[in-house]
């Protein structure tokens, strides 16, 4: 598989703050691949300087191959970058800006490919409306568009659904999706963690401007021991905290339902232990970790660091 | 250079005041034309010392600069000011565009502003003074150079500013002064003392003088001095400029 982005030893400061620990990043051509961390973490600031958008003090990134400082021209129009901050030119409307934004990239003529975006979008009837006119997630979904319009053959999208809501959220990831298959590389930033574990085939977790996890998706997930395991009983569950003492558990009285936490060498135990409450249960689940798990314990907790 | 990309930052600016073109034109022709009608009547029978033409015939040339002046500052500096304002100040950093594109783009931008309010100004000022120009390929020359002059300085403040304040500095304490000493409204050579020499270290008073020169044929100081203060500024702005736009100063972080 060949290489979309090489990124290496790339240190940022601003002032004393390290918004960036040497970086080393492979990203392969044709991957999903989420950035996640919490604010601060430096992911932003990493985009800004693959686009051009902040210098970096040290390091090296290549786009396909081709140093982003020295062939910047050529990298540019490989890379297709939705900035996490919504921006507007006042001055034209959604057709009118796409139309320029298709010049800056040498495409003249580009209409079938705007319209197919406007299209994809949900833009369409918006075209000519100044964008002062548009609302906040209409907005986004112009820079989106504008991100595309060159056709890029990797998509940073950062944040790209901030304000965006459900209906359009999923016809906007239908629409990424289908690039990714079409070999477009696609690298997502996002808070919602779901949409990366949904979406995302590797995922690199950063904290506090170091990338503390890299891994598949599924490895991430496996990384972490948790089973939870969720009865509902027909039978009142009060008393129940008493025999549940020193297990992870909620307790809900009202829905007669039990929550508890455990490691999978636990599971066996558990179900036994359920089963003896002599309980008549009408519903039971369980859920494996989920990729917020595996956030929350590297960025608050620490621990597990790639070296 | 990539024509289409570079055609495109052009037609971009060219768009953005034509879309404004009450304030952008209009505006400075009303502000101009009052000069030309409260000057022409107040100073109907005056002559200028040492000239010997209408004191009308005197300011025109002088007149014409000041607006071109301040509307190729005004068009690049406000372009950039608010493109970083509105932050879509990142669809130039993100485009491939070389920096001595950026730099033409935004220049030419304000250049075409510039020359078009001169020009509205100088069809006016027909019918004030007759509208007779000695050398008018010079006199294209000069406004060729000097809008580009101030748009590339309109880069620099719309570059250095962080809000629009900063840009009225800009203006109000260096555009302005510069302007209304360099000679548009008297001649320098009838200054007292040490002030007609003073004015020899205003850059702005060689555009005006040497414009003059192309409209009437007469001159303070020789044009073809000013002609090489003018295009040495030209080019030396030219190049901080592209420089400015290649260490991304004050765009990037």
């Amino acid at each position: 598989m060949s290489v979309a982005i090489e990124i290496q030893n790339i240190n940022k400061k601003y002032g004393d703050l390290e918004a960036l620990k040497d970086i080393n990043l492979t990203i392969n051509r044709g991957e999903f691949f989420g950035l996640l961390g919490p604010n601060g973490a430096g992911k932003s600031t990493l985009i800004g300087i693959l686009g051009g958008l902040v210098n970096k003090d040290f390091g090296r990134i290549t786009v396909l191959g081709k140093d982003i400082i020295s062939n910047y021209r050529e990298t540019k129009k490989s890379l297709g970058i939705v900035p996490q901050e919504v921006t507007f030119d006042p001055y034209f409307n959604v057709r009118e800006t796409l139309e320029i934004q298709s010049g800056y990239f040498g495409i003249k003529n580009n209409d079938e490919k705007i319209n197919e975006l406007l299209k994809a979008l949900d833009l369409t009837d918006k075209a000519e409306i100044g964008p002062r006119q548009l609302s906040g997630g209409m907005k986004r979904r112009l820079l989106i568009a504008k991100a595309l319009v060159h056709n890029p053959e990797i998509i940073v999208l950062d944040e790209p659904t901030a304000g965006v809501d459900v209906e359009l959220r999923n016809s906007l990831w239908d629409y990424v999706i289908k690039l990714n298959s079409q070999g477009k590389t696609i690298i997502l930033t996002t808070h919602y963690l779901e949409e990366a574990e949904t979406l995302c085939d590797r995922i690199a977790i950063m904290n506090k401007g170091e990338i503390v996890k890299i891994d598949t998706k599924e490895n991430l997930i496996n990384s972490i021991d948790k089973k939870v395991v969720s009865v509902k009983f027909a039978d009142s569950v009060i008393g129940l905290a008493e025999k549940l003492e020193g297990t992870s558990c909620k307790i809900d009285e009202e829905e007669n339902r039990i929550e508890i936490e455990a490691s999978k060498n636990d599971l066996n135990d558990l179900l036994k232990f359920i089963n003896n409450l002599d309980l008549h249960i009408v519903d039971m689940n369980i859920e494996s970790a989920k990729l917020e798990d595996v956030f929350i314990k590297l960025t608050n907790l620490g621990g597990d660091r790639d070296e | 250079m990539n024509s289409i990309t570079f055609y495109s930052l052009v037609k971009r600016e060219v768009s953005r005041f034509s879309k404004v073109a009450i304030q952008t034109i209009f505006a400075p022709l009303i502000s101009t034309g009052l000069y030309l009608i409260i000057f022409s009547y107040s100073f109907k029978s005056r002559e200028v010392v040492g000239y010997g033409i209408p004191y009308i015939s005197f300011i025109v040339p002088g007149l014409i600069m000041m607006s071109l002046i301040q509307n190729s500052f005004a068009n690049t500096s406000s372009s950039l000011i608010g493109a970083k304002y509105n932050g879509n100040i990142v669809d130039f950093l993100l485009a491939p565009f070389s920096y001595i594109e950026l730099t033409l783009g935004f220049m030419i931008g304000g250049i075409v502003r510039g020359m078009l309010v001169g020009s509205v100004i100088y069809l006016v000022s027909i019918l004030f003074y007759g509208g007779e120009i000695v050398h008018p390929l010079l006199a294209l020359l000069f406004a060729f150079l000097v809008s580009s002059i101030f748009s590339l300085l309109g880069i620099i403040a719309g570059l250095w500013a962080e809000k629009f304040d900063h840009v009225s500095i800009f203006s109000n304490f260096f555009i302005t002064p510069l302007t209304f000493l360099s000679g548009v409204f008297y001649s320098v050579k009838g200054l007292p003392g040490i002030w007609s020499k003073v004015s020899l270290f205003n850059p702005v008073f060689y555009m005006v003088d040497a414009t003059r020169y192309a409209f009437i044929g007469q001159s303070d100081v020789n044009p073809s001095f000013s002609l090489v203060i003018i295009g040495g500024l030209a080019v030396g702005l030219l190049l901080l400029v592209t420089y400015l736009f290649k260490i991304g100063y004050k765009v990037k972080s």
